[in-house]
């Protein structure tokens, strides 16, 4: 039971951290419902640390205005696992939540038309 | 032959050794014996004073580092280094540290270890306070919320206590306080939707004594103050150490915000949050408490330094507790019974109209409108009038010299739902900061509020203050000065950068003749990580110890 709900939590991770976009294209920006998700989780969970709307001076932790916009992939893997004294989340946020966050970071935190 | 020489070595070694540290010792403060500081605040009335004169206005420009201490640790430096027999005791949130006083040479360092998840319910950087001393053992906090006690002379754990899960939003950063023979600490997570706490624990084996819940249950009659269930999430946490009147056997404790911040969530006074309480240290008991903000939204919690003080009140000598509220009211109380003496306006706020007879605050429209779940503009903002960073209370001038901040906030209250482990904030904030200084260090009279002088600083102080009878007043700047002050007229006589901010809090101490100052640089608190301001990323994160003298 416990095992089935692993593999299925796994499932949606898997599909939620690969791109559903063509090979090499660049991520198509996200709606508007999941950045505003984002932008509440951000302001929630990260801006403690990471400064109110990304913005902050960069000595105590990482200024998310400078994390690669196209490197999904290490931002799930940073946020999933922690590095260094970035603590891991993946035991408590889901990863549509972690999608949401990446929507807000990867748009520079500004909302989509 | 062999053992007689052992015994001689022992005897020689015992008075410099030492470690049989009493409550007497304790009683007597920094005030009494300038050759330690054995507590956080310097003296159970936590007045951050000292009698100490050979550092003074004239001599103070001839200050100069004597030896630097790296922390292996580049996270916020807060803690408050203690002192007892020529041996240096201070803490990082990842060690504990034991290090000659005179020589800077490290006698031992513990490291402490926490699961990598805890940051994630620390709300305000990744720090811890310092640690009490009593009876040869050096107790002190963890992040993830352990209670332990280390030998004084070598550093290895005789106790452990396991305070409570971090899962569920709970963390310690508090230097614990020795009273009555009692290891008092209190808890962090207000804004994890924890129901704060002060506990109580023996000293010789880590057993716990009591505690006492800081947001009142079912089970005592304020418990009314809160509807239905919302008291399990009430916040309330304890993370600034009480001061102690030990003739009155009476600890004095301040108490953080609610949770959630939104005040619609959890309508009634909700005591005994952002108040006093006085305890009594074998028990817990609370003997009356003095609610400052009730129904708190503005996160203007009560934690900060409760300063004990005899002051001369309309020609009666009073024995006063005295708070330099984040409300932006300076209180003093009657420490014998809670009753209100003074309550006047240190900085700028709007939230309040005044404070009536009684010390209930009389809303502004700003507050009324916050009730009815409309967004505001509201001064001070979260962080305060002043915020954690502790005052010193000068005897000699009747003067409280406090770090002070000059910022609002835009703020609107959401609906927040519990979930373990994640922020219970419950409102949207922003900045509103001035065009100039959003700091000020300021000599303020505590029975009017009202400033002798005051310094400005762009980028707000959050270092602790220390005042001499030299007549000097020591604080820190985020961009990393230690600076000095004259005491009379604010005029600034000293000042050495040091290589990251300071958040610490200045000490000093004799030594065979010497007069030392300390303090630890490090930034990475609160201000550094929540406000924003781009001018520190020019200044590199790096903690470390300073210690400062006379030129010889
Ligand atoms: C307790 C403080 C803290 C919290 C809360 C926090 N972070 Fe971090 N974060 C850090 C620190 C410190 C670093 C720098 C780690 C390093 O490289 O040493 C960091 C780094 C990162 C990085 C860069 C990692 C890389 O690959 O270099 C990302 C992305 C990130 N954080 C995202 C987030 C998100 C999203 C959240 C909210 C879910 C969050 N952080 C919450 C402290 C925090």
């Amino acid at each position: 039971m416990r095992f089935a709900a692993c593999v299925v939590a796994a499932t949606i991770f898997f599909t939620l951290s690969l791109p559903a976009w063509p090979h090499n294209a660049p991520e198509p920006p996200p709606s508007k419902a999941e950045w505003e998700k984002g932008a509440e989780f951000f302001r929630d969970i990260c801006s403690h640390c990471h400064g109110p709307h990304m913005v902050n001076p960069g000595n105590g932790s990482f200024d998310l205005r400078k994390f690669p916009h196209d490197e999904r992939a290490r931002f799930f893997n940073s946020v999933r696992n922690g590095k260094n004294s970035m603590p891991p989340w993946k035991d408590i946020l889901r990863p549509d939540e972690i999608a949401a966050v990446w929507a807000y970071v990867r748009t520079g935190g500004v909302e989509p038309k | 032959m062999r053992k007689l020489l052992l015994a001689a070595t022992l005897a020689a070694s015992l008075p410099l050794a030492g470690h049989a540290q009493t409550a007497q010792e304790l009683m007597a403060g920094s005030q009494k014996d300038t050759a330690d500081v054995l507590n956080y605040g310097m003296g159970y009335n936590l007045q951050r004073y000292s009698p100490l004169t050979q550092i003074n206005r004239d001599t103070v420009k001839h200050l100069v580092p004597v030896w630097n201490y790296s922390y292996d640790d580049n996270k916020s430096e807060e803690s408050q280094p203690l002192v007892y027999k020529g041996v240096l005791y201070v803490t990082t949130n990842s060690a504990t540290m034991a290090i000659d006083a005179k020589t800077g040479n490290q006698i031992w360092k513990t490291k402490v270890e926490y699961p990598a998840e805890t940051p994630r319910i620390v709300c305000c950087g990744i720090i811890n306070r310092g640690l009490a001393l009593y009876d040869g053992k050096v107790f002190r906090t963890t992040l993830d919320a352990n209670v332990i006690a280390l030998d004084a002379k070598t550093g290895k754990e005789i106790w452990r206590s396991h305070v409570i899960d971090f899962k569920d939003g709970y963390s310690q950063t508090v230097a614990p306080l020795v009273a009555d023979g009692v290891v008092i600490t209190g808890i962090s997570g207000a804004e994890y939707g924890i129901r704060g706490f002060i506990d109580g624990w023996d000293p010789d084996t880590g057993k716990h004594l009591w505690r006492t819940y800081t947001v009142a249950g079912p089970d005592d009659p304020n418990g009314k103050t809160w509807p239905g269930d919302t008291y399990k999430h009430g916040g309330g946490s304890t993370w600034i150490t009480g001061s102690f009147d030990p003739e009155l056997h009476t600890v004095y404790w301040g108490t953080g915000n609610t949770g959630s911040w939104n005040p619609t969530q959890h309508p009634g006074d909700n005591l005994y949050t952002c108040s006093v309480l006085a305890l009594d240290p074998k028990t817990g008991k609370i003997k009356w408490h003095f609610q400052f903000s009730p129904n708190d939204p503005y996160d203007y919690d009560s934690v900060a330094e409760m300063v004990l003080a005899n002051l001369d009140v309309g020609g009666k000598p009073t024995k006063v507790v005295m708070d330099a509220n984040r409300n932006g009211f300076y209180y003093v109380l009657d420490r014998t019974n809670g009753k209100l003496i003074a309550a006047n306006q240190y900085g700028h706020q709007t939230w309040a109209k005044g404070i009536d007879e009684d010390g209930r605050p009389i809303p502004s429209e700003v507050t009324d409108k916050v009730r009815k779940g409309e967004a505001v503009d509201v001064w001070p903002g979260a962080m305060g009038v002043k915020n954690w960073s502790p005052t010193s209370y000068d005897p000699q001038t009747g003067l409280v010299y406090a770090n002070t901040l000059y910022f609002g906030m835009h703020y609107k209250p959401v609906d927040v739902q519990y979930r373990a482990g994640l922020p219970y904030w419950g409102a949207d904030i922003d900045w509103i900061w001035p065009k100039g200084p959003r700091g000020f260090l300021k000599a303020i009279d505590p029975l009017t509020g009202k400033s002798k002088w005051e310094v400005p600083s762009d980028i707000p102080r959050f270092s602790g203050v220390l005042s001499t009878a030299g007549g000097v007043v020591f604080t820190g700047k985020l961009t990393g000065e230690l600076e000095a002050f004259d005491a009379e007229n604010g005029h600034k006589l000293w000042q050495f950068k040091t290589g990251s901010g300071i958040e610490g809090q200045p000490i000093t101490w004799e030594q065979d003749g010497v007069q030392y100052v300390a303090v630890s640089s490090g930034i990475g608190g609160v201000y550094d990580l929540f406000a924003g301001d781009e001018r520190l990323s020019k200044v590199p994160a790096g903690g470390s110890l300073w210690v400062f003298a006379l030129a010889k």
